[in-house]
This record gives C-alpha cells, structure tokens and sequence, in this order.
C-alpha cells in the first residue's frame, strides 16, 4: 500500500508474467492500454487468460500475436470499424484458445464479486440462454475446474431459490479477482488517485478486483488539483500498483477529452487480423517495427495525431471525416 | 391532424429506421445498441416520441448526443448525459431494476420464438464460425419490458432452431435438463415481458399468445408469400394486416438532415 511506483512502459510489461489472468479498463475501442498491449507483445507474452467486459482491439492485438490461452468474455468486435473480432474467432474455431462465454452482465456481476470481497454476486439477467447449458462450460470440459488454479472457480455459476423473498430461481456469479487490472486512465495524480473522463464503464470495477494494477495515465496531474473534486475521482492512489505516463496512450482507441477513435487504424487492422499472415506483416510494421512508444508517435505523425485531438468543450474531435457525407 | 406527406422516395434501410421508430412510446425508456437501433431512438425522439429517454449500455444515462454517436462507448453518447456512469449502473442500477420499458438490438439468427443467437455457428464445442458474442443483447433483452429485434431476413437467418440460444425469446430452455419451458418460468417474478416485435427489411413481425411469432405487416414492394419464403420455419401470415405504413417526407429529412447528416450509417 502506499504510493504507486513509478515505472517505465518496459518495466510495466515486465511484471506480467505468461499465463497471468488480466482484466482493462475501457469498453471496446475506447480507453484501451493500448501501448501496454503492444509492449506485451514485443516482449512475447503467453498463455494469458483474459477475463472480461465486451472486448476490442486490444483483444485482437494479444489475440493475432498468439497470447491468449483462456479467453472468458461476451464479445469481441471494433464496433463500427470492424465487426468481427477475427482473431479470437479463428482461434475459437480451431481451438487453439479456451473461449468461456457468460453474458455482458454477468461479467459485470463476476466483476463486482471480486471488487467488493464477494464470492459471488447475484442476477436474473441472461437466465434460459445457452451460456447457462452445462454442455458449454469450456473450462469444465477442459477439467480447468478442480481447484487447482485459484483464478478459475470450481463452477462456471450456481442457481439458487431465493429464500428471502421468494422469487423464484436467480443466478449466482463467481467473483472475478483478476492477478492485473491493466488500466488506461485520463488522469493520474502524482499520489495515485486516478479519474477519468465521461463514461466509467467498469474500471473502478477492474482496480478493485485485481490483486495488482498497473495505470498508463495520459497525464500525471498533482494530487491536490484531483482532491478540489473528490466526487469526480475513480480510486484511490493507495490502489494503485504502478503507474506509467503515457500521452496517447490508448491510440488508436479513444480517449474522451483526449483524442478520438482512430477509425482508419482500426479498419486497417481489422483487414490485417483475418489472416495470420496480414496480422504478422501488420505487427512488424506497428508493433516489432518500433521499439518504443514514442517512435509508434512518430511513425503515426503529428498531422494524424491532431486530427484526433479532441475538442476541449465537447470531448471528441471534429475535424474527423466520419461518414459518406 | 393534418394528413401524413406519406413518400416512395426512402431506402430500404430508411424504412427499418421508421418502422423502429414508432415502436417507441413517448416518455418509453430505451436501452438501445450500436447502429439501426441508435437511428430509430434517435429519430424517435425528434419527431414522434420528445420524452423518450436513451440508455446506452457503456453508461451513458438520457444523453443529448448533437452529433450521432458510432457506437455506445463513444464520447458523443455522453454529451449533456443527466448521468456518465459505467456498466453497474446500466445493468443493475437501470436495467435490473426495472426502469427500461423498450430495448432495441440486432441479431444474426432468430427463431419462430423470438430466440437469438449472436454467439456461433454450429455446435458451440466446436462452431464452424464465430460471431461477435452476446455483449448485453440478451441481459437487455431479459428485462426490458419489451423488446424490438432489427434483423436482415434471409431464409438462413430465421430458423426452426437457432444453433445457440444467445438472447432470450419466449420459450426457452430451462437448465440443468434443457426442457424447453415458458420464459415467465424460468424468470418467475423477475420476468417483465420479451420481445414484442421483429423488424426485417421485408416486414413487421410480432408475437402470439402463445410466443409464436407471425407477420404483422408487409413491407411496400413484397408479399407476405415472399416473406414467408425468406423463413425456415412455417411462418403464420394468416394475421398479416397489410403494408407496413410508407414513411413520411417529416421523417425521412430528420434522418438525413438531422439524425445522420455525417452518413455515418445512412450510405
């Protein structure tokens, strides 16, 4: 406890170790640690086991390179820019990587279990699909669920009767306690305390449920300016693990106030990831082919940067081309 | 009530943003997905429907978006928001709860029940395709008091039985035996409703007493025979009641000049 650490994005990479189960912050192509992923990549991560919310590019990068093992999620997809989390698919499809589906909600309350010291979390959403047919409980089948990595839960869920006020059936989540919370965030005080812009998604969620959080921040702020408004803030620096700072960190997925989704990008890789092939010639140009952040900046240029850059009063960019018209 | 500028001149697509549209009640609590479904909320609340009210799944609590928003995480969602929350809030603290009154989402599969499949191909243990996985279609779907499917129909995609039951319809498998049962079973005093309507770009469907779903309305330009013939299944067209109402000159300049002036989905 205490003060994050401030460390350097190869350092950061550094403490992941293979097979690590890891969660993020963001929601599909937005506030994505996309630089940390990248650098994961270069240092050939494996076997990772990813828990959670509606995946993105990110999902995709770690996917083409070969490093997911388990995948539990609800989908994987570049919203617009690309429909398919092509990656993932093809290796559902030749089985190559365990692919445990539960429902968007459901994520979120195995989330929230973790998050709040829960062993599970209650909810009647998604009851009747066939997320719940025995018959798919992957990690079962794959005999993952005898207690012998304390990250997978001995049942995918339970069912109980509601007893207090009788109810009827209602679902129990296990809780999800990832080893990292690997997080993007807006800003960083330079104690810890982390806030980000606009829509939360679940990343107070992800720093609470996992043992170790690593923050890429877009600035490092001081502390006091953090504390004017302590009803805008996410966490606590005391949660935090580690942090890095990282202007443009999240590109090409989006950063509210920051910079917007660069949707060329994305379809750029999108096309690359539905062929092992592309993906690798992809990877050598924006992942190998730099050895640092910064030279990934330079290599994407300032004119395409400021293209993105977000309008102060709105939060996103208006200088984007985003339709036909 | 001056008479409708009722107009030929739309796009088949124009037309599943209309049908979708009047769906919506005004004051309705919408929780609606990426694309079409943002179109129809959207269109719905400049013309016929002011009070209607939008939910987007990342967190974004009645939004004010002035310019359209390409998918639900995005910052556009937020702008004049009465809450920027995350995903607890939208699925527990408005969902679950019980404040949504009309959902609006897609699908690749349907079946005569109303069951969803966006999950895989063939058998789940090894599918021959992927496709993108539930998100919050079927939590959304689960308890909203009513829901609209948008779909392309094709005779591939409205079938007997969907491979994966990814989003619940009106009957449905109840674990651990898989027996297929009610969905007011399953859910108990949790259930709220399901869905009410599908709408292809051939038609408005809706559901019986019995959850079976059969065609409503005929789009301008089909039959019901030719719908029935884009379905795998023995699709009931005996309560067919015509053509599905043309749009109007009003609605179709909202979509074009208002809703997606930027051709974000609108080609």
């Amino acid at each position: 406890m205490g003060k994050p650490q401030k460390i350097s994005l190869k350092e950061a990479a550094a403490l992941i170790n293979d097979g690590d189960l890891l969660t993020f912050s963001g929601f599909t192509i937005w506030r994505r640690p996309m630089a940390l992923v990248y650098e994961m990549v270069r240092q050939q991560k494996k076997n990772l086991h990813l828990f959670e919310v509606n995946g993105g590019t990110h999902t995709e990068v770690l996917a083409g390179a070969g490093a997911i093992k388990i995948w539990e999620s609800c989908w994987v997809g570049h919203e617009l820019y690309g429909k398919l989390g092509e990656g993932v698919a093809r290796a559902q499809v030749e089985g190559s990587i365990i692919v445990e589906d539960y429902s968007h909600a459901q994520v979120v309350a195995r989330l929230l279990a973790g998050a709040y010291g829960l062993p599970f979390f209650p909810t009647a959403l998604s009851m009747g699909t066939d997320i719940l047919n025995p018959k798919f409980d992957m990690l079962g089948k794959a005999g993952m669920r005898d207690g012998s990595n304390p990250k997978i839960p001995l049942k995918k869920y339970d069912v109980i009767k509601d007893s207090l006020y009788d109810k009827g059936d209602i679902l129990l989540m296990p809780a999800a306690n990832p080893n990292w919370a690997l997080i993007y965030a807006s800003q960083v005080g330079d104690e810890g305390t982390v806030r980000v812009f606009s829509q939360c998604y679940v990343d107070s969620e992800a720093i609470k449920a996992a043992d170790k959080v690593i923050v890429i921040a877009e600035e490092i702020v001081p502390d006091s300016y953090l504390r004017q408004e302590p009803e805008k803030n996410l966490a606590a620096g005391y949660a935090i693990d580690y942090v890095v700072e990282l202007p443009w960190g999240a590109h090409p997925t989006g950063s509210q106030f920051f910079y917007d989704v660069d949707a060329d990008f994305i379809r750029e890789f999108y096309q690359a990831s539905k062929s092992q092939d592309a993906y690798a010639k992809w990877a050598d140009k924006w992942i190998f082919g730099v050895d640092s952040h910064e030279e990934y900046l330079e290599k994407l240029g300032i004119n395409r940067l400021e293209n993105l850059r977000a309008n102060s009063v709105l939060g996103y960019s208006t200088s984007i081309k985003r339709g036909t018209r | 009530m001056t008479a409708k500028n009722y107009t030929k001149d739309y796009k088949p697509i124009d037309l599943l943003a209309v049908a979708a549209a009047r769906e919506v009640n005004d004051g309705d609590i919408v929780f609606a997905g990426t694309g079409l479904p943002m179109l129809a909320i959207m269109l719905a609340q400049v013309s016929s429907s002011p009070n209607a009210v939008c939910i987007y799944e990342a967190g974004s609590i009645d939004g004010r978006p002035i310019d359209l928003p390409t998918s639900v995480g995005d910052s556009r969602c937020a702008y004049q928001a009465s809450i920027a929350a995350g995903l607890t809030e939208t699925f527990y603290g408005q969902l679950h709860c019980g404040y949504v009154d009309l959902a609006f989402l897609g699908g690749a599969e349907i079946d005569k029940y109303g069951n969803v499949n966006t999950t895989v191909v063939g058998d789940y243990a090894s599918p021959t395709k992927r496709f993108t996985g539930s998100g919050g279609n079927p939590d959304i779907n689960s308890m909203a008091r009513r829901t609209v499917f948008i779909m392309v129909q094709e005779k591939r995609r409205f079938k007997e039985n969907v491979d994966y039951i990814t989003s619940p319809g009106w009957i449905l498998p109840k674990w651990p035996s898989g027996e297929m049962v009610p969905k007011q079973e399953i859910y108990g005093k949790f259930f709220t409703g399901g869905p009410s309507a599908v709408i292809t770009n051939m038609g408005v469907f809706r559901f019986d007493e019995n959850g079976e779903m059969y065609l409503d309305t005929v789009h301008p330009g089909f039959t019901a025979e030719q719908v029935k013939d884009n379905c795998s299944f023995d699709l009931n067209i005996s309560r067919c009641k015509g053509e599905t109402e043309l749009p109007t000159e009003e609605e179709i300049e909202l979509l074009y000049n208002r809703v997606d002036p930027e051709g974000i989905f609108l080609p």
